[in-house]
């Protein structure tokens, strides 16, 4: 098997490369502990755009103005919320699963610009403190797509430049970090490691950054302009002086719709790892996965004005149309794919799995919803309502915050080197599903029924609703903090996850847990058939792998267990 | 070795599906679709526009076939979940099948056929609804944070029978003379039974959009530009106006609602069985109030204030208006403190200056919001002084607390 320089049993080496809290507080060019920088950064902004949006929702119990002084304060609020959730929580937070992960599932040392790496995580703390600084300078109020001329003419408060200014410096930390990521999967992968042998979950990143290189500079432009609009003068979107609204929409979406895909598309590749290890068996065609998130990578810059029907010229509506209909023909093929996948496994029920089947469930109707409302007569009814908040919301807490938690849930014993509380995490699980699922479904009613998204007072028939959606989002914002608690109960509980406790055949596992400095020690070897389950081979591959690496959980466990092949399934429930 | 060998006893490719259980799902799959295609579209609104019921039957296809796709795919998830969850003691694998081309070719080409179809549908019902037909009632439509005001043309041929143009104020009689139409504004949108009205809207500060439910048709209002929407409506009645796109901070608040004595307030859009029905009881009246204004500046004042957006912002209950973003009026004439906080002199001075600067003189706790009403009709915001003369002196008898 791999020539092994060192050979360091699981437990033993898990003492050894044991970092402090210290060691992440401090700069560090290890793509491992920026990755956690990354994911931790993102967590406390999940935090403050979900206490944001608490408040959001208590406004909305009653239809009057009662928590808030004025609506100005509201529309700061919902405009932060969506803010944070965007550029603070999900876009970093899969930057962090991709820092952490892919040097280790290509077999590399580290990332291919490490000191680049480190200054792209190190320009978002500082751009989020300018953001919620604007508290205190008349904070950002013109919703996250920030029309003008309600967001230059009409928007006196700096909180509003500091809010362009922030998702600037951003951007511009998403750009490095997708270069980075391109010429890491490009140039580092493993000695004969081809494309299509490469994780999905490498797939779903490279896709993404792809999207982001291609994209964000159009955000840029638009942000300069917006912001040259708001302290030099200038008229770019000031029609009184010769200048266009629809410049702003047109340039904004062309970023904002791919930037759908840059929240969703690393949410796929963790479905596939996910679905694949906890379901003991292959992916269902690989390349159709693989190639169809390219697909969307493509597509996804051919669509943006459908986020515009009711403000695009009616004769450019029907071309918008088709290509946004033709978007559900590989996300069709992903969701078909999944199902093939875990359909003949054996499937294990573990928090991670419960995840994964839960997004796979929810995004459906996300994607469903999404296909309804991509048709210009519906959507000249439900534009701009609670319709198309729920819509995005089954995408993007469906599709992408529950790809997380997935992700958290795997790859948590890799990133820490124990197991996650098994019982928590299904706790934490079923009432967030179902909080989820009365937080956002009666949306489309509301939606349908006639109440417009963004405004803090609305008719009185629509309250039974609302209290049902605020009701629910409260049960939904408490049951993150049983993720939380979690987290940092299972660091205290110390349940050793060994290094490979899924008994996966992706690369990341065929080393400690947490890794050592360098990843590996020596060259590793990869299996070539990353989802190989269920041959010969890939039972040989484990065992190899278990003599070199040393026991993992529940062997590490229960050593006296050892020779008792129908041990309990550590992955059951 | 601790693994167990690998089992291979399903078949391969079909994974023991048989022929019965495919035509059960299928049923069920298709009733499923069926049902919630009958039973969702009763939460929509009673559709009043023929636009309406083409759209209505578009969302019932899309939910159909929404419908059985939700159905397959959650049912094939519950079936997964339950037959192929691991058994208590068992870590093996399942079977190594790497995909199936045939497979994979149905759930590309299927979907695929599936949106070309609904792709083809919708064009075929936006060719309907877009149109713009030249007998169509024009209404001309200003949006202003946080208000609609609903501009009426009247030619010399449209006014009311009889019409004794003594009466008539010189300005107006003159420019009827010339050939071109006088105007009159509304809070509210009047029309009649199946005969199709075209809106060309405008905006004079933000971005709006103009969305009535009930005829399930919207359009956003693009600063610097003017857009146009039609419909035909299909039922009488009240159907609420909405604005659709934020607009600021009173953007709820720029929506038709009902008062407490359940009367209608701000934006609806009233259709009237006849367009006899409709000329009597809205267009000849409201027309009426320009051609014989009252003598009494009061009663006049209290008539024009309405053709003005005040009521999105303010709350004055002699008018029931329930505005929020602005000061409330009730009682204005009495805040003598407001006197001293600007230096005017009177009441009516600082009413007066207050409507033609308002940034001067915004109220503590109160945003820089409100429109500056011009005294050049080729100012934007055109108040003429006889208006404002008017409209002072209506807001000089609301006095009290």
């Amino acid at each position: 098997m791999a020539t092994v320089t060192a050979p360091l049993p699981g437990v033993q080496s898990h003492e050894e490369n044991k970092l402090r809290i210290s060691d992440y507080l401090k700069w560090s060019v290890d793509h491992k502990i920026i990755g956690v920088q990354y994911m931790v950064t993102s967590l406390i902004f999940f935090v403050i755009g979900g206490a944001l949006v608490m408040l959001v929702r208590w406004e909305l119990l009653t239809p009057a103005l009662d928590l808030v002084q004025d609506g100005t304060q509201f529309n700061q609020l919902f405009t932060m919320h969506a803010t944070v959730m965007i550029f603070l929580w999900i876009i970093p937070m899969f930057a962090g699963f991709g820092n952490y992960l892919i040097p280790l599932m290509l077999g590399a040392k580290d990332m291919a610009f490490p000191w680049l790496n480190a200054l792209a995580f190190w320009m978002i703390p500082p751009a989020g403190i300018l953001m919620l600084l604007g508290y205190f300078a008349g904070q950002a109020e013109a919703g996250w797509t920030s029309y003008p001329p309600l967001s230059t003419l009409f928007s006196p408060g700096d909180g509003q430049t500091m809010w362009a200014i922030a998702i600037h410096v951003l951007g511009l930390s998403s750009i490095l970090g997708a270069l980075n990521f391109i010429v890491t999967i490009r140039n580092m992968r493993a000695e004969g490691m081809g494309y299509f042998q490469m994780p999905l979950f490498v797939w779903g990143i490279l896709a993404t950054s792809l999207i982001i290189v291609m994209a964000t500079p159009f955000l840029a432009g638009g942000l300069t302009l917006l912001i040259l609009d708001r302290v030099a003068g200038t008229a770019f979107f000031n029609p009184a002086q010769g200048g266009d609204v629809l410049l702003w929409q047109n340039v904004f979406w062309f970023y904002s719709h791919p930037a759908v895909y840059i929240m969703v598309m690393p949410g796929f590749g963790i479905l596939s790892e996910v679905l694949s290890a906890h379901s003991r068996k292959s992916i269902f065609g690989y390349r159709a996965i693989a190639l169809s998130s390219l697909a969307i990578a493509l597509l996804g810059f051919t669509v943006w004005a459908h986020h515009m029907f009711t403000s695009l010229m009616p004769s450019l509506r029907i071309p918008f149309m088709l290509t946004s209909m033709i978007i559900a023909v590989p996300t069709g093929i992903k969701i078909f794919s999944w199902i093939g996948t875990i359909w003949g496994g054996k499937i294990r029920l573990t928090s991670a799995m419960l995840f994964g089947l839960g997004f796979l469930s929810m995004f459906v109707i996300g994607g469903i919803s999404g296909v309804m409302v991509a048709a210009v007569p519906f959507d000249l009814h439900v534009h701009d309502t609670y319709f198309v908040v729920s819509h995005f919301h089954f995408v993007l807490y469906g599709g992408s915050v529950l790809a997380i938690y997935a992700g958290v849930y795997h790859w948590y014993p890799k990133i820490t080197g124990y197991m996650m509380d098994e019982r928590l995490g299904k706790i934490h699980f079923w009432i967030t599903y179902i909080a989820f699922f009365f937080t956002f479904f009666p949306m489309h009613m509301l939606g349908m029924l006639g109440m417009p998204r963004r405004v803090a007072v609305y008719a009185p028939e629509f309250q039974s609703l609302n209290a049902i959606v605020s009701i629910s989002a409260f049960v939904l914002g408490l049951s993150t903090f049983i993720f939380l608690y979690n987290l940092v109960y299972s660091l205290y509980k110390k349940r050793i996850a060994g290094p490979n406790p899924w008994r996966v055949l992706t690369l990341e596992w065929a080393t400690d847990s947490p890794p050592p400095a360098h990843n590996f020690h020596g060259d590793p070897v990869f299996f070539k058939n990353p989802y190989g389950f269920g041959t010969e081979a890939a039972y040989r591959y484990l065992e190899e792998q278990e003599k070199e690496l040393g026991p993992s959980y529940p062997y590490t466990m229960e050593p006296e267990k050892r020779s008792v092949v129908t041990a309990p399934a550590s992955t059951g429930d | 070795m601790n693994h167990p060998k690998p089992e291979n006893n399903q078949r391969h490719g079909s994974a023991g599906i048989s022929l019965v259980w495919v035509i059960a799902g299928g049923v069920v799959i298709v009733v499923g679709g069926f049902l919630i295609s009958l039973f969702t579209p009763s939460i929509l609104p009673r559709a009043g526009s023929a636009q309406a019921v083409l759209i209505d039957d578009l969302f019932r296809v899309m939910l159909f076939i929404g419908g059985a796709i939700f159905i397959l795919v959650e049912g094939l998830l519950l079936v997964s979940v339950i037959r192929f969850r691991a058994r208590k003691g068992d870590r093996g694998d399942g079977p190594p099948i790497p995909g199936n081309t045939t497979l994979e070719l149905v759930w590309t080409l299927v979907p695929a056929i599936i949106v070309a179809v609904l792709s083809i549908y919708s064009f075929v019902v936006w060719n309907q609804i877009e149109v713009h037909p030249p007998e169509a009632l024009q209404v001309d439509v200003v949006g202003q944070r946080f208000a609609w005001t609903f501009n009426y043309d009247a030619a010399t041929d449209e006014l009311p029978p009889n019409v004794d143009m003594t009466r008539v104020p010189e300005e107006l009689a003159a420019t009827l003379n010339n050939g071109d139409p006088i105007s009159f504004s509304h809070p509210q949108l009047h029309t009649w039974l199946n005969h199709p009205v075209t809106v060309s809207m405008s905006s004079q500060d933000v971005n709006h959009a103009f969305w009535i439910p009930g005829m399930r048709m919207k359009q956003d209002l693009l600063a610097g530009r003017v857009t146009t929407l039609s419909f035909t409506p299909i039922e009488t009645g009240v159907f609420r106006i909405v604005c659709a796109e934020l607009c600021g901070s009173g953007h709820g608040e720029m929506a038709g609602r009902v008062t407490e004595d359940g009367d209608l307030a701000g934006a609806w859009l009233i259709v009237h069985a006849t367009e006899q029905e409709y000329l009597e009881q809205f267009y000849y009246p409201e027309l009426e109030k320009i051609l014989y204004p009252p003598e009494d500046p009061v009663l006049l004042g209290r008539q024009v204030i309405q053709n003005y957006p005040c009521a999105g912002c303010h709350t004055l209950s002699d008018l029931g208006w329930t505005g929020t973003t602005g000061p409330i009026l009730d009682g204005v004439a009495s805040r003598n403190a407001r006197l001293a906080a600007t230096g005017e002199g009177t009441m009516e001075a600082y009413l007066h200056d207050s409507i033609r600067h308002p940034g001067e003189y915004v109220v503590p706790g109160f945003n820089n919001l409100m429109l500056q009403f011009n005294p050049e009709p080729d100012q934007p915001n055109y108040m003429p002084d006889s208006d404002l003369n008017a409209i002072v002196a209506y807001l000089l008898t609301q006095t009290g607390s």
